[in-house]
């Protein structure tokens, strides 16, 4: 047992952060709130240039080839700075076509995301609002050498600016696992219209529907009516990874808090004095604490191949709500000024919320963890 | 990072894990949970049984230097804390092995450590700790006992109070006011004394459930020999210090609720209610997997806490917080469970009780980790001046 981080994972949370704190101020994070991309095409190249579009690419799709673990450590540095766009789900849709693409999706797919050419998104959600196979109602009907699909998804990261989303269709009646395949469109396909919908984070997720939208059957990732688990994949480690963005956060607000005690000043002493406010400060760091290590041992069963899906869930469970509940804690820590839009701490609250219905609610992980400690 | 156990230390875990098994079967009955070796004469034989079966196997001295008898390393401390934490055993003494010991190791002169060390870790004497006093807790250092040398011995005055097991101690070790008019921090003196020694006397304090657990101890002319001083004369606050230093990953507590989640979920799957099973229930369902989430959490982090002592690193803060985090989580779980239970969770131990009455009795014992070893405030103070820099209570 060591449970500290590699040198590597020291050098891979340094270059993030130095990286970040140049190239994406909060001044830039807001600007890119109100854009209408949602993110800035001139970072992505550079995020491309880096790596960190490839980062658990395979390097014969000219990606890094970090391992997960790797790419989880880093995250959580991203997580610290915030970073607009749609970076982490590219990220890990990348997985899916990884793990269940034909040859020539890995290398028509691959290298134009790692080099920074195509955004990856995941149409997954749909309006009836369930995280599980029974949410799946958007149809695909085999036509010739194509399936027209019809239907709509909602919160669809980035869909107006993506090049690629796989789309999680039903290919069989019915509302259970069997019956879900997975396509890979063409975002700029005939028949598809996405709007942004004004959300919490303004992170740009949209509404996507899709209208006698023809896609070649070639373009089915993994088997036909056989793509929930492949979903179920994304789900777990999406769950790690969008939980190491959020304990970045967690971490960035309890550091700003703590620094803003020190110096605010009342009734003739620094604010961090008071026994009420360290109290709360001490909670804050439990909630840090205790998420740290939950997480990194979900992203090492997961880095090592173990199986992983209870400690997927637990974190993102746990996670979820010490996000809320410490920035929570932060804003009313800063007194006044912590609920202002011009103050940095917000942009944390407001993810928290934001980061707690991606991957699957709180709810939604604590059904799976139920099952998972044995209840019947 | 790696929470890998290497194939040695697995199979050291496996058996710590089967001797604990063998010795929860000796458990008597009246033994319901963690503190109940302290309860009667019955739970404080079962203790003693447990502390002479482990002692045997080296297992009270374990990560000790080898010239003082000690064997194996940090990380067996550890598993062999998860296996006994697990089957909530007793065996450890917590004032002389967890306590003393390593204190004795780092701060007590070559005579004394050659004359206690063998005796602990063979489970010969069990110690207390005379420690807080009416108007000394959290302030320990507020405490007034004196202690007034007469050539080889101090002659002693005063009352001690919340001595956990010192009606059933051989020794204790305690903190005097030594000299009145020495300043603040220089005035105390650590000493050993017998429990059987003349002046002494025990009064129990009874818990909120009428558990023998507590005590106060009254010190009337009790003479102790000098000899028996750790550290330095006067200089007993940094003894203190040492003591208290000393991070406990706090493995056990935290396996004692791996273990009564389990029991729990093998209650709701074979319990019904109004025709259904109770595991069935959406709510009890939610709240039992954030607990096992909760717990999840604790748990790695008192990894961290054992992975940072192996290296002899400090984690301070990684440790109150399992500490804090962990007693809270036993709170939560006295309630949790008596919910569940619904009018039964009011019952004890007895015939009409559900799940042995462990629900009712830790709705109550919940409460001796969390005021106990420094109270959970007094913890979220050391993260927050020692941790996070904030400025410190004068």
């Amino acid at each position: 047992m060591d449970l500290r981080f590699t040198e590597q994972q020291e050098i891979l949370k340094k270059s993030a952060k130095d990286f970040l704190t140049k190239e994406c101020p909060k001044a830039k994070v807001r600007e890119l709130e109100k854009d209408a991309k949602g993110y800035d095409p001139a970072l992505w190249q550079k995020m491309g240039e880096l790596g960190w579009l490839g980062f658990n690419i395979p390097e014969d799709y000219e990606g890094m080839g970090y391992s997960f673990e790797d790419l989880t450590m880093h995250i959580e540095e991203v997580g610290k700075n915030i970073l607009p766009g749609p970076y982490i789900s590219t990220v890990v849709n990348t997985f899916a076509v990884v793990a269940e693409g034909s040859d020539e999706q890995k290398k028509e797919i691959l290298p134009k995301v790692s080099n920074g050419n195509c955004i990856l998104t995941l149409a997954w959600l749909e309006e009836n609002g369930l995280y599980d196979a029974s949410g799946i109602t958007l149809k695909a009907t085999h036509k010739g050498n194509d399936y027209h699909l019809n239907g709509t998804k909602v919160f669809v990261d980035s869909a107006h600016v993506a090049d690629t989303m796989i789309v999680v269709a039903r290919t069989k009646d019915g509302t259970g696992d069997d019956g879900i395949t997975l396509f890979l469109v063409d975002a700029k396909s005939a028949g598809i219209k996405t709007e942004v919908i004004p959300t919490i984070a303004l992170d740009h997720l949209c509404e996507v529907t899709f209208k006698d939208v023809a896609v070649p059957a070639k373009n089915v990732l993994g088997k036909v009516d056989k793509g929930w688990p492949i979903v179920q994949m994304l789900i777990r480690k999406g769950s790690i990874l969008k939980s190491a963005e959020s304990l970045g956060g967690l971490q960035a607000v309890v550091d700003m808090t703590v620094a803003y005690s020190k110096e605010r000043v009342q009734y003739d002493r620094p604010i961090g004095a008071f026994q009420a406010l360290q109290h709360k400060m001490s909670d804050m760091w439990i909630n840090m604490g205790t998420s740290k290590y939950l997480l990194y041992e979900a992203a090492w069963l997961e880095s090592e191949g173990m199986p992983s899906a209870k400690e997927a869930s637990m974190t993102k469970a746990y996670i979820n709500e010490a996000y809320k509940l410490v920035t929570a804690l932060g804003v009313k820590l800063h007194g006044g000024i912590g609920t202002s839009s011009d103050h940095d701490v917000p942009l944390y609250y407001r993810r928290a919320k934001a980061a707690d219905t991606v991957y699957g609610s709180t709810d939604y992980h604590r059904e799976l963890v139920a099952q998972q400690i044995g209840m019947k | 990072m790696d929470f890998r156990l290497t194939e040695e230390q697995l199979e050291r875990r496996k058996e710590f894990y089967k001797v604990c098994e063998e010795l929860d079967k000796k458990k008597p009955k009246s033994y319901i949970g963690f503190e109940s070796q302290f309860h009667d004469e019955e739970g404080w034989n079962f203790h003693r049984l447990c502390a002479r079966e482990f002692a045997k196997r080296g297992w009270l001295a374990l990560g000790w230097p080898k010239e003082y008898g000690g064997s194996g390393t940090m990380m067996d401390k550890v598993m062999l804390a998860e296996a006994r934490g697990y089957y909530d055993l007793p065996g450890i003494d917590i004032f002389g092995v967890a306590m003393l010991a390593p204190t004795l190791l780092a701060a007590a002169s070559e005579e004394i450590k050659r004359e206690f060390l063998p005796k602990i870790a063979s489970a010969e004497i069990m110690f207390c700790e005379l420690w807080s006093e009416p108007n000394a807790g959290s302030d320990l250092a507020a405490l007034t006992s004196s202690a007034i040398r007469k050539g080889d011995e101090f002659i002693v005055n005063g009352q001690k109070t919340w001595n956990t097991g010192a009606h059933f101690a051989d020794w204790a070790f305690g903190v005097y006011k030594s000299d009145p008019n020495a300043k603040k921090h220089h005035n105390l003196t650590f000493m050993l004394c017998d429990m059987k020694s003349k002046g002494i006397t025990v009064k129990g304090i009874p818990y909120m459930d009428g558990a023998h657990v507590y005590n106060e101890v009254y010190l009337d002319d009790v003479h102790m020999p000098a000899k028996y001083i750790i550290g330095q004369e006067n200089e007993g606050w940094a003894v203190v210090n040492v003591l208290a230093g000393f991070e406990r990953s706090n493995i056990d507590m935290v396996m004692g609720l791996v273990k009564a989640l389990e029991e729990i979920v093998k209650f709701c799957n074979t319990n019904k209610r109004n025709g259904r099973l109770l595991s069935q229930d959406a709510l009890i369902r939610n709240k039992l997997a954030d607990f096992a989430s909760s717990i999840e959490a604790v748990r790695t982090l008192a990894y961290r806490v054992a992975d940072q002592q192996n290296r002899n690193e400090m984690g301070l803060m990684d440790a109150a917080a399992v500490k804090i985090f962990a007693s809270e989580l036993l709170e939560k779980f006295g309630q949790l469970s008596t919910d569940i239970l619904g009018p039964y969770g009011q019952v004890k131990q007895s015939k009409f009780a559900k799940l042995g009455g462990i629900a009712e009795y830790n709705y109550q014992a919940c409460f001796v980790p969390i005021v106990s070893m420094g109270t959970n405030e007094i913890q979220r103070n050391i993260i927050a001046w020692y941790g996070l820099g904030l400025p410190r209570m004068k």
